[in-house]
């Protein structure tokens, strides 16, 4: 990690300069963020590194679940089904395969090659899972396609604590234990709290990147104009439920993805992961986050999981920190439905607005700003709770 | 498995029919709001489980009554349930994802009324005991019921005569009717349309709260009962038919055999098979078995 | 928040750090800053982390388990501390889920730097917390999972998750059963039959029982079994299926609030007319604080620790003092939790907060505690408690109801493991 510091710390000077020129461009924070999430696997205290791993695993759940829903307004409530593919896919792979690994590679290098052979063998199981059930599920739309995704989802998880052949131990699910690898000599635990999270970080990262590849790609651009009118888009040629389909199959990968790292961290493979509740959690987060912003999920399980840790504190409150959710999730949609996401997006135009102002005319022209923004929004609001966006505000 | 696999025995078959007759009284209100209003509510079964906490305080923590506890928990479930449609699902018919916004709203409630209850009674369970007039057992062919059990069955029969025939011969009945099948045209005709929704989520809400009160004797009532029941009332409302009370009935029948003959036959499979019933049924026939409430 | 945190990280930079370091690379590095930021904090607590759990069905097993530990607490607290130093119990909510149980046990460790670990209800959580804390090198102190696996040192068995890190005071759910078979040798019923909840626990008494039995050569069969899902409402379809295969003996590991529901739906169904004998394994964990459904008199049950047995003046001192502080007889679980807390106290006095130094005492001491004088098993580190079967009765002057007639089973664990072989079983005797 640390071999290409001298051109790391020319490039940090040479973005801080430009940064106090040009102001913040997106390129610059993505950088910045970057840096961030690289030392912060080095300096934050090992639990914090700990809860961090999960928020990202819960960030890129919940993100590749909004590729579906925010982008092609298909509310799924049985994604969890494809957590779980991920980590049993894992799971049983280390139990019945490792052995023959071994064999194959040695017993040094085996733990991480076990690994990748399982997270390949994961996901292309997910995939395997997806292509039919997106299939058959995307003849549906609305409440229809949640409720038959709800019961794909919970034959999967019937499937599961029935522990078919053997394969997924019933309700008690399957450890998975990351063993130390040594290569040339070196040893290392792929679980270690440290690597676990650099792991996490790289596959989360590059996910969360080709995710916003694809929306921004043609197909992307497809798929919005589907979320604002199935019928329009219909009527322009697009094959509306062909897209929907290769959606589904694209974000339910993620998901195994996703499904794959958590098997890591919790160290078992849980049918748990299966169950609805399991899926619910990502539409929280994305409702809480901004379905309509492409960062939307990621705030959403930041606030999801940092709002409960920061509860965890007060016990009293902790053992109740659904309700606080819930009434989150109502608030949200009634009266805030661009989420966290859009609320930081309007605090930051609203920033810049006060900026110009005070360019313009100092501190008076600020603070009358402020004034006069304030008593127009509070006027505003009793219209805009009955008006709706509806489509995709990007 | 072991036991007999020749035929259903007396038991499996009354038990069958006591689960059959619960879920259908839960089933029904949330078809009928389905039927009605569009409106898919998640949080039907917490206020189902309202309703069976409320007949468990009165029963045995305010007065020793069990059918005033049942009478309370109907009209207390109705009246949240008009505060939940007034306040958070009213202000969300004219929007464009007007269904899948209720459905995030109504499921934020599953989320609160969840922890109210945990906070109000906590997580361990009760049992509420079974009012003494029916606190006896009965024998039928060598397996013995209590009398609870029985007098539920009847019971969710009433009920699905008593509504069959509000909505079938009273004038609120034909307004209902009549609005569930065209909206727009109920309200030219001067159908006070957001008045009538309240009504029906009053009377969908007032039937969870009798069916969770009435079962509340049959089962052990705690935090849980909630989530466990909405996915049943779900797959139920989806084989019948959204919106269908005969379709609610048949579906409520099915599950309830399911449950109590499949420990008995098929042990690996019976939780499996009604979700697999559930995915058939929307695939092949989404409007479910049995027409919509205005057939 | 500003000012304990410090106190514990202190702690952890003078007996912690150096297990940490060698552990985890540079992570050490980071508890070093955390350190040098809190100079000058004081070092007056010990602090154990208790994992228990305390919502759902399981809750008032949490809540027996923190009536005997702060009864300890308050016991060694008034008589002066763990050498001079007051002791504290950070308690964890597991909700009987692995997946929160490694939350809270990280948490525990990590940000609360507790000096060692106890507790664990749910069999299912221990499987999956007893690796954890073999790569934390952190002391753990079972008092109530009675999983055979935990015990079991791994390799021995797929299952096996027992390592040097890992105690258990009270009995296992195989000692368990080798005692219910030796019940029901004297009982010599025709059939048996189970109805237990749906996971490793469940389905593990029913194997230990019919191998058990088969072992010390029982001559009866075992016809049918039931497995409803954890925090079931309504049992009564598996309550109809068992009566369907009219057993003679039934043999049931419900537990928690699912034993409460499941003795009122069973009393409603005629299952005490029809089934002769009714075994419950976990049933005097639940009975004494269950308020609903006690068990019924006459039928039999196994508790891990006897109010009145052994008659010593140790046991009875305990009793007496917890039934003046709560108002009921200690249950199994606060013994359990009450004698963990004793245990550390021991070792610490004896060894300091060293984790290895504590491991080794509770290794090669022989310990006391009300439920008797037992040591360490070497390889498992399994306690030497006897399983106790007796049948449950009403007594008037403790208001409760307690066992009679008992059946003090203390096997030797070659005995335990020749009926296994003898029954052809490759299950571990845990032991």
């Amino acid at each position: 990690m640390s071999t290409h510091d001298d051109s790391v710390t020319s490039r940090i000077g040479e973005f801080t300069r430009d940064a106090v020129r040009n102001g913040w461009t997106r390129e610059r924070c993505v950088v910045l963020l970057s840096l961030g999430l690289l030392l912060f696997g080095v300096v934050a205290p090992s639990f914090q590194i700990y809860l961090f791993t999960e928020f990202l695993i819960i960030a890129l759940f919940a993100l590749a679940f909004n590729l579906l829903y925010g982008y092609t307004g298909l509310l799924s409530f049985g994604h969890a089904m494809f957590l779980a593919g991920g980590s049993y896919g894992l799971a049983i792979f280390l139990q019945e395969s490792e052995p023959y690994v071994s064999n194959v590679v040695g017993a040094g290098p085996a733990p991480l090659v076990s690994w990748v052979l399982g997270a390949v063998f994961a996901v292309s199981l997910v995939i395997a899972m997806a292509v039919p059930i997106g299939w058959l599920s995307v003849r549906l739309e609305e409440i229809y396609f949640a409720l038959i995704t709800l019961a794909f989802g919970m034959l999967v998880y019937s499937v599961i604590i029935q522990n078919p052949q053997g394969l997924t131990a019933g309700s008690d699910g399957i450890n998975v234990l990351l063993g130390v690898t040594e290569i040339g000599g070196a040893e290392f635990r792929l679980g270690d709290r440290q690597i676990y999270y650099y792991l996490t970080l790289g596959i989360v990262g590059a996910s969360t990147y080709g995710i916003w590849r694809i929306v921004n790609s043609p197909f992307g651009t497809i798929c919005k104009s589907i979320r604002e009118s199935p019928e329009r888009a219909a009527a322009l040629g697009v094959d509306v439920r062909f897209h929907r389909w290769m959606t589904f199959i694209v974000s339910a990968a993620f998901v195994g993805i996703a499904g794959v790292l958590i098997a890591g961290l919790s160290n078992v493979a849980s049918p748990y992961h299966a169950h609805w509740s399991e899926s619910a959690t990502a539409v929280v987060a994305t409702v809480i986050g901004g379905a309509t912003y492409f960062a939307g999920p990621i705030i959403g399980a930041f606030v999801y999981l940092y709002a409960r840790w920061g509860i965890s504190r007060y016990p009293a409150l902790e053992a109740h920190w659904e309700f606080f959710m819930g009434v989150l999730i109502i608030l949200v949609v009634l009266y805030f439905k661009v989420g966290a996401a859009g609320g930081l997006y309007m605090l930051r135009t609203w920033l810049l607005d006060v900026q110009a102002a005070y360019r313009r005319g100092g501190a008076n022209a600020a603070v009358g700003f402020v004034r006069e923004s304030a008593t127009n929004k509070l006027r505003r609001d009793s219209d805009a709770s009955e008006s709706d966006t509806g489509g995709v505000e990007r | 498995m072991i036991s007999t696999l020749s035929f259903v025995s007396v038991s499996d078959l009354v038990i069958g029919l006591s689960l059959g007759s619960r879920l259908f009284l839960i089933a029904v209100g949330l078809s009928l709001i389905f039927g009605v209003l569009g409106v898919l509510n998640f949080a039907h079964g917490a206020l189902y489980m309202i309703g069976a906490y409320l007949a468990l305080a009165f029963t045995t923590q305010v007065i020793d009554n069990f059918w005033i506890g049942v009478v309370a928990g109907a009209i207390g479930v109705g009246v949240i349930g008009v505060l939940i449609e007034v306040g958070t699902i009213r202000p969300l018919y004219d929007r464009v994802e007007a269904d899948l916004d209720q459905l995030i709203v109504t499921f934020g409630f599953v989320l609160v009324i969840h922890e109210v209850v945990r906070f109000v009674w906590g997580s361990q369970p009760y049992s509420t005991p079974a009012p003494d007039a029916l606190a006896f057992s009965v024998s039928v062919s060598g397996s013995t019921f209590s009398a609870y059990r029985l007098f539920v069955i009847v019971a969710a029969l009433v009920v699905m005569a008593a509504l069959w025939l509000f909505i079938r011969r009273t004038y609120f009945g034909a307004l209902v009717r009549g609005t569930s099948s065209d909206r727009e045209m109920a309200s030219m005709l001067g159908v006070d349309v957001p008045r009538l929704y309240t009504g029906v989520f009053f009377l969908g809400s007032f039937l969870a709260g009798l069916g969770g009160a009435l079962s509340a004797p049959l089962q052990s009532t705690s935090p849980a009962l909630g989530e466990q029941v909405i996915i049943d009332a779900f797959i139920i409302v989806v084989i019948g038919g959204l919106g269908s009370m005969f379709g609610a009935f048949v579906g409520a029948m099915f599950v309830g055999l399911m449950q109590a003959i499949g420990p008995s036959f098929i042990a690996a499979g019976h939780i499996a098979i009604p979700f697999l019933a559930m995915v058939l049924v929307l695939l092949v026939r989404p409007e479910g078995l049995f027409g919509g409430l205005g057939e | 928040m500003a000012g304990k945190p410090c106190t514990d990280d202190v702690q952890n930079g003078r007996n912690g750090l150096d297990r940490r370091t060698f552990l985890k690379g540079a992570a050490g590095g980071a508890a070093v800053t955390t350190v040098a930021g809190c100079l000058g904090g004081g070092d007056d607590t010990i602090s154990l982390g208790a994992l228990y759990i305390f919502s759902g069905f399981g809750s008032l097993y949490g809540e027996e388990a923190e009536r005997g530990y702060e009864l300890a607490v308050e016991e060694i607290n008034n008589d002066g501390g763990i050498d001079g130093q007051d002791v504290e119990i950070i308690s964890r909510d597991t909700e009987g889920d692995p997946n929160a149980g490694i939350r809270q046990m990280t948490s525990l460790i990590e940000e609360e730097n507790v000096d060692g670990l106890f507790g664990l209800d749910s069999s299912s959580v221990a499987q999956s917390i007893a690796p954890q804390v073999q790569e934390y090198q952190m002391p753990l102190m079972a008092t109530h999972a009675a999983t055979p696996f935990l015990t079991s040192p791994e390799g021995e068995h797929d299952n096996s998750v027992g390592n040097e890190w890992v105690f258990r005071n009270s009995n296992s759910l195989s000692h368990d059963m080798y005692g219910a078979a030796q019940v029901a040798a004297t009982l010599e019923l025709d059939e048996w039959a189970t109805i237990g909840p749906d996971y490793a626990f469940g389905y593990e008494t029913w194997d230990y029982f019919q191998a058990y039995c088969e072992g010390i050569g029982v001559d009866t069969a075992f016809t049918e079994e039931q497995f409803p899902a954890l925090e079931e409402s309504d049992y009564s379809p598996y309550i109809s299926s068992i009566l369907d295969a009219e057993p003679d003996g039934v043999i049931t590991p419900l537990w928690g609030s699912d034993l409460t529901t499941f003795l009122g739906q069973a009393e409603q169904s005629g299952w005490f007319d029809e089934i002769e004998y009714t075994l419950f394994s976990v049933g005097m964990g639940t009975d004494l604080p269950a308020d609903g459904s006690p068990l019924p008199e006459g039928e039999l049950a196994s508790t891990r620790y006897d109010p009145f047995e052994p008659d010593t003046e140790e046991n009875n001192e305990f009793r007496e003092t917890y039934v003046e502080e709560y108002d009921t007889l200690p249950t199994y679980n606060a013994e359990g939790a009450y004698r963990a807390v004793y245990l550390y106290r021991n070792a610490i006095e004896e060894a300091g907060t060293n984790a290895d130094e504590i491991r080794s005492t509770f290794e090669e001491s022989e310990h006391t505690g009300p439920v008797g004088e037992y040591a360490f098993a070497p390889e498992t580190n399994q306690a030497t408690v006897p399983a106790i079967w007796g049948e449950v009765s009403y007594d008037d002057e403790y208001e409760s109801n307690v066992l009679d007639s008992l059946e003090v089973s203390d096997p030797s664990p070659e005995e335990m493991q020749q009926a296994l072989e003898d029954a052809g079983s490759d299950l571990p005797t845990g032991v």
